[in-house]
């Protein structure tokens, strides 16, 4: 049974689309549903009633609830979720000038993340039950049971007393000048401008959040690629090649790598939705001012439009994330891309 | 491989491999010990905290901001309340969470993962299409809206994490129940004339006891860490409750001087969460499923 | 004479939990230069061990604890790692049994095929470029008879079908042209026919390029024109051993006479003939068709046309056999008379009723029952032998100590002692387990049993029993078997009627008698001719089929 792949692509494309649908649907009869009127929160206590109800017309508020939504999910496509109830500001507008921040975090941590847990869990997994497999396996479940918060605090503990200069707060020493541009992501800016000071200065800055960020993860990734090599060292295939004699790191390295970077891969997608979720604490801790502290002030102000907002944003980019995966899959499997995948 | 494992004559009983491998597992032991030691403490806290009346709001001034001493061994935190004393209760207020989620969560994720596995048709679809969903979404942030839109406390933070957690554990069982599903033994239960009801309680349910009780100890582990977060961003529990990740974000405050505001407490979720989840990963090796 | 590989004394044991247990106990085994050698046993006596602790790749949880194996003079047990590891593939090769896992999913064949090439050239010392390597794989994949060898080096393993790979595995052991060949169970997953195709490419590559052979097998019938040597194992001990004459005509331990006794005869006077069954007609099925469609997101799948219109009608008492290859629809074609699939065309009758109509009712289900294939996983491992038996009882009504009454009732039926009420399937032997699942499907009282092929999970020396034990249920209860299998030489013996489907379709139908005597369909003719039997004069007695014949219905196995 060959399955074009383009066909199965699509498949998926389609599911994520049905699953951002259904996400904007639950998040909406959420938002309207609960006590308090945005109108109100918006004007705060001191407004009139009159004042209240010309700004439910303004938003649309009194329009039958279907109404709402269609109009909501049509402007969301075109990239409009509304104003802030607190700012009065576009809340798009704010979440693209904070966006780069978490984006390079994030990205900075998943690198961190494949760089560390997946030669660790080949590692553990080749030398089973020694000592370098018991340090290990400590380590991961350390990171996999250690609050991200309590991980990020040591980390500046740990800066406070030993390492004077090491900066543990914002993304980037507060005299330097901002590269503007093209990205926003730091990083990647200062290499376009070849702004060495500032790369270094980001760099340090990024470094513990990306490590509290990274913790968790690196933790299940590195159990589950140490579970996987196992796993399929008991297979018949490696038997296969050990009995002609080829050499133990030619399997391991080349046959059982491979092999075994799916099932971590597949974690890594669905981990990401908690990754963000950290990303909370982590940008909290180390004043990162990015779209998750926006996040967390919005919550916490109870501004209705911007939680919407961040919620179908962060949905979005796990939709994105693990259609990424999927191709990676797809080009590391061959049995997903000329066999039906269920 | 079927040729290695039916190279033993001797048949061992599966208790006495459960229990072997569980005995001869050092972490697991551990992991159960420290799970035990938390029930325990939670348990008789009134009974082993040294200040109980500093549970509460008290206020004792002249003794804040003191390192741990001879008196107050974990120190005492910007009103003088002894620290200790506050994690003991602390404890309880983690296992009140884990059983108020885990109460309400697994059974209904069992029992829906149940049906969506053996239902074949639009009663899967429909569990699964929704547990799909569910994933997309970071849960902290979800449980931080709906917790903050209810009234941040205990019963909230716990309505907030069952509404989540529940697809999770609904998901695995749902894999697991659907390949139980299309065993032989189902059918044939079946053909000889059992209803419904009895195939799902019966036949399904009892095999998936073992992989019931792995991922509800895992998941305690994770529903500490989970409810500590959200108290830690100021949404769960709320002051003068001894809550942990409350007292951690007090703490923070003071830091880097007075770091055992936040240790204490900080290693004390990592004490519960290391516990239930080693205890939780030796009894996945022991019943040998995979979670 | 010179011994190739001379194994003395070699005990061999696994630990595990703790506990040690000997799984070869002085095991002795000597392969002439030149000679074929059978080691025979079931599941779990220590034969495929053996062939491990020859290779050098046991498990890291076993211990040799003594003996010598001495392949060319040399104790390769006492041999550096290195000079061991130089063995591997060149001083002797093996062919894996199972072809689907032995290969890495997600690598292609011709990657698998060259590592090896590259890796065992470097050991020896040779250094080869990779268009070299890729010359000589193809003239390997050639010899085994795979010509399009430029798909196959290119294919992923998903990607071919069991036969081909099977036939890359056997390239793969031959690759550097070793001195002893180890065969483990090739072919056994495998159809008859495409089996029958591996052991004779395995048999004409040993002549021709002057090899040794160990091949390591269940089944003696296999063995017969593969080995001039057979050794018996049994639980980690060499039983018996002799050249196949010797053993068939007069085995001295009575395991071995159970090996024998379960290839039943296909021809000659030990035949059992069942007495034809002239009763009105209990199962009618007229041109019944199903299909199966695959579900796409665009447009309407292709749908794969699994039972094509069959028609076919079973007696009251008779032991009808529906005989045919994995894929032939003989399941299909079960699972709608016992109304669990709906025909997708024509009516399948039942007792009278239309099957689909009222056949859901509670009624139809007490009308017929099956014995699956798998004990192991037919029984739920986490309820009792009485729990289970409960279930078809209570259903028919019965409650208290009634219940109990007519378990023991069934336990006796199946020949089962009373205290097994209590027992879980893991307490009980495979033979056990299925004598369990019988009863089950004697519980409900039914006129039809559906048998899915209910011996061919079972060690060889219970599956007499258990077929003496349904023929006696048969006999005295008047009960109608459709007995599902693709073991001729059993259906012959078993069967009143039997059918032969290929491809969905129904190409032949009668008494066994006359449908071996007489086979009238070429596929039933080519399908006799693969089995394997015991003796020369059965083989002379086996229908004519030409090569051409046999490969039409290969096509699909063989590129």
């Amino acid at each position: 049974m060959q399955t074009n792949p383009i066909n199965l692509m699509l498949r998926r494309l389609i599911g994520f689309a049905g699953v951002m649908f259904v996400l904007s649907a639950m998040i909406f009869i959420l938002a309207r549903i609960v006590p308090g009127d945005p109108a109100r929160i918006s004007l705060g206590p001191s407004a009139s009633q009159q004042q209240v109800d010309a700004m439910r017309q303004e938003m649309g508020l009194d329009a039958p609830l279907l109404q709402q939504y269609s109009e909501y999910v049509w402007r969301g496509v075109q990239g409009d979720f509304g104003k802030s109830l607190i700012s009065g500001r576009h809340v798009s507008v704010e979440i693209v000038t904070l966006l780069p921040a978490t984006l390079e975090l994030v990205i900075v941590t998943v690198l961190l993340i494949i760089a560390v847990s997946i030669p660790l869990g080949v590692l553990t997994a080749r030398h089973r039950n020694s000592w370098v497999d018991n340090a290990g396996r400590f380590f991961s479940i350390v990171g996999v049971t250690m609050p991200s918060f309590l991980f990020a605090i040591l980390l500046q503990l740990l800066a406070a007393n030993f390492l004077s200069d090491w900066p543990v707060i914002g993304r980037i020493n507060y005299s330097l000048d901002l590269p503007d541009g093209p990205t926003g992501m730091l990083l990647i800016d200062s290499v376009i401008h070849g702004d060495w000071e500032v790369f270094v200065s980001a760099f340090k800055h990024i470094l513990f959040p990306a490590l509290a960020l990274a913790m968790a993860g690196i933790g299940q990734i590195t159990r589950i690629t140490r579970s996987a090599m196992i796993e399929h060292q008991r297979r018949d295939h490696v038997l296969t090649l050990k009995s002609f004699g080829v050499p133990d790191r030619v399997i391991v390295f080349r046959y059982l790598l491979k092999l075994s970077s799916i099932a971590p891969l597949t974690i890594m997608g669905l981990e990401f939705a908690s990754l963000i979720g950290n990303a909370f604490v982590v940008e909290l801790v180390f004043s990162w001012g990015g779209f998750a502290s926006y996040g967390l002030e919005a919550i916490l102000q109870k501004d209705l439009n911007a939680v919407m907002a961040v919620v179908l944003v962060s949905g979005f980019f796990f939709v994105v994330a693990n259609l990424l995966i999927d191709i990676v899959l797809m080009v590391i499997d061959p049995r997903l891309r000329f066999k039906e995948a269920d | 491989m079927s040729v290695a494992s039916s190279n033993e004559p001797a048949v061992l009983s599966t208790r006495y491999m459960a229990w072997y491998r569980f005995s001869r597992n050092p972490s697991a032991v551990a992991g159960g010990l420290i799970v035990l030691s938390v029930i325990f403490v939670a348990i008789f806290a009134p009974l082993l905290a040294p200040y109980p009346d500093d549970v509460g709001a008290a206020v004792n001034f002249r003794i804040r901001h003191m390192g741990p001493d001879a008196e107050h061994w974990m120190g005492t935190d910007k009103v003088g309340r002894d620290i200790l004393t506050r994690v003991i209760f602390g404890f309880r207020i983690s296992l009140l969470l884990v059983v108020g989620v885990l109460g309400f969560a697994v059974p209904i994720g069992t029992a829906l993962g149940m049906a969506a596995g053996y239902f074949s048709g639009t009663t899967e679809k429909i569990i699964t299409g929704f547990t799909n969903v569910m994933l997309a979404i970071p849960p902290l942030i979800m449980a931080l809206a709906i917790g903050n839109v209810l009234e941040p406390n205990l019963v909230n933070a716990m309505l907030a994490i069952t509404l989540l957690w529940w697809t999770w554990h609904a998901r695995l069982i749902y894999r697991v129940s659907k390949s139980i599903a299309t065993e032989d033994f189902v059918e044939a239960a079946r053909l000889a004339g059992a209803s419904h009801w009895h195939v799902l309680t019966r036949e399904i349910l009892p095999n998936c006891v073992s992989v019931i009780s792995v991922k509800t100890t895992l998941d305690a582990a994770f529903v500490i860490l989970f409810g500590a977060t959200l108290s830690f961003l100021g949404l769960g529990v709320k002051p003068p409750t001894p809550d942990l990740g409350s007292m951690v974000a007090d703490g923070r405050q003071f830091l880097p001087e007075m770091w055992w505001e936040v240790l204490g407490p900080g290693f004390a979720i990592f004490y519960a969460t290391l516990g239930f989840n080693l205890l939780g990963d030796g009894l996945r090796d022991m019943f040998d499923v995979e979670v | 004479m010179n011994n190739l590989l001379d194994i003395q004394n070699l005990n061999v044991s696994f630990r595990n939990y703790g506990l040690e247990s000997n799984v070869l106990k002085d095991v002795g085994l000597r392969i002439p230069e030149g000679g074929r050698v059978a080691l025979i046993g079931e599941t779990g006596s220590g034969k495929s061990v053996t062939s491990k602790t020859i290779l050098g790749t046991l498990p890291e949880n076993a211990i040799i604890e003594s003996g010598s194996i001495r392949f060319d003079g040399e104790d390769v047990l006492s041999l550096s790692h290195g000079k061991r590891e130089a063995m591997k593939g060149t001083a002797f090769s093996i062919i894996m049994q199972d072809p689907l896992s032995s290969f890495n999913p997600v690598f292609r064949i011709g990657r698998h095929l060259d590592d090896v090439l590259r890796f065992a050239d470097r050991r020896l010392g040779e250094n080869s470029n990779a268009a070299d390597r890729k010359r000589r794989i193809e003239r390997v994949l050639r010899q085994v008879q795979l010509s399009d060898t430029e798909r196959v080096y290119s294919a992923y393993p998903s990607q071919l079908s069991g036969g081909m790979r099977q036939r890359v595995l056997i390239g793969l052991a031959l690759l550097h042209q070793p001195r002893l060949l180890i065969a483990d169970e090739p072919g056994t997953a495998l159809d008859v026919t495409t089996q029958d195709e591996i052991m004779k490419l395995i048999n004409r590559l040993v002549s021709e390029n002057g090899l040794s052979l160990l091949m390591i097998t269940h089944n003696l019938g296999v063995v017969r024109k593969m080995a001039d040597d057979i050794y018996v194992m049994r639980h980690g001990e060499i039983v018996e051993h002799g050249s196949f004459r010797t053993l068939f005509k007069t085995p001295q331990q009575a395991y071995t006479r159970e090996l024998i006794a379960a290839i039943p005869p296909l021809y000659g006077p030990d035949v059992e003939d069942q007495p034809p069954v002239d009763a009105e007609p209990i199962i009618s099925l007229s041109d019944v068709s199903k299909s199966f469609d695959e579900k796409l997101l665009f447009g309407r799948g292709r749908s794969h046309l699994a039972v094509k219109d069959v028609t076919l009608s079973v007696g009251r008492g008779e032991i009808f056999g529906l005989a045919g290859e994995s894929g032939s629809g003989k399941t299909t074609v079960a699972r709608m008379i016992m109304g669990l699939i709906r025909a997708t065309s024509g009516t399948v009758q039942v007792d009278g009723d239309t099957v689909g109509t009222k056949g859901q009712g509670p009624d139809f289900r007490r009308l017929i029952q099956i014995v699956y294939q798998n004990p192991g996983t037919s029984l739920n491992p986490k309820r009792t032998v009485g729990q289970t038996l409960s279930v078809p009882l209570r259903f028919a009504g019965l409650r208290g100590p009634d219940v109990e009454k007519r378990i023991h009732e069934l336990l006796a039926h199946v020949e089962l002692a009373p205290h097994y009420i209590s027992k879980y399937p893991h307490e009980l032997s495979g033979g056990q387990k299925q004598r369990v699942a019988i009863a089950r499907a004697l519980a409900a009282d039914p006129k039809i049993i559906v048998l899915d092929e209910p011996t061919s999970a079972l060690d060889v020396s219970v599956q007499k029993n258990v077929i003496d034990l349904l023929q006696r249920l048969r006999d005295g209860m008047g009960l109608t078997f459709l007995f599902i299998s693709h073991d001729l030489s059993l259906m012959r013996n078993f069967c009143s009627r039997i059918a032969i489907m290929l491809r969905g379709e129904l190409v032949e139908t009668g008494e066994p008698r006359t449908v071996f005597a007489e086979p009238q369909h070429p596929y039933t003719r080519a399908l006799i001719a693969a089995v394997p039997v015991m003796s020369d004069e059965e083989d002379r007695l086996k229908p004519k089929t030409s090569l051409d014949e046999q490969r039409r219905y290969l096509a699909d196995t063989v590129a």
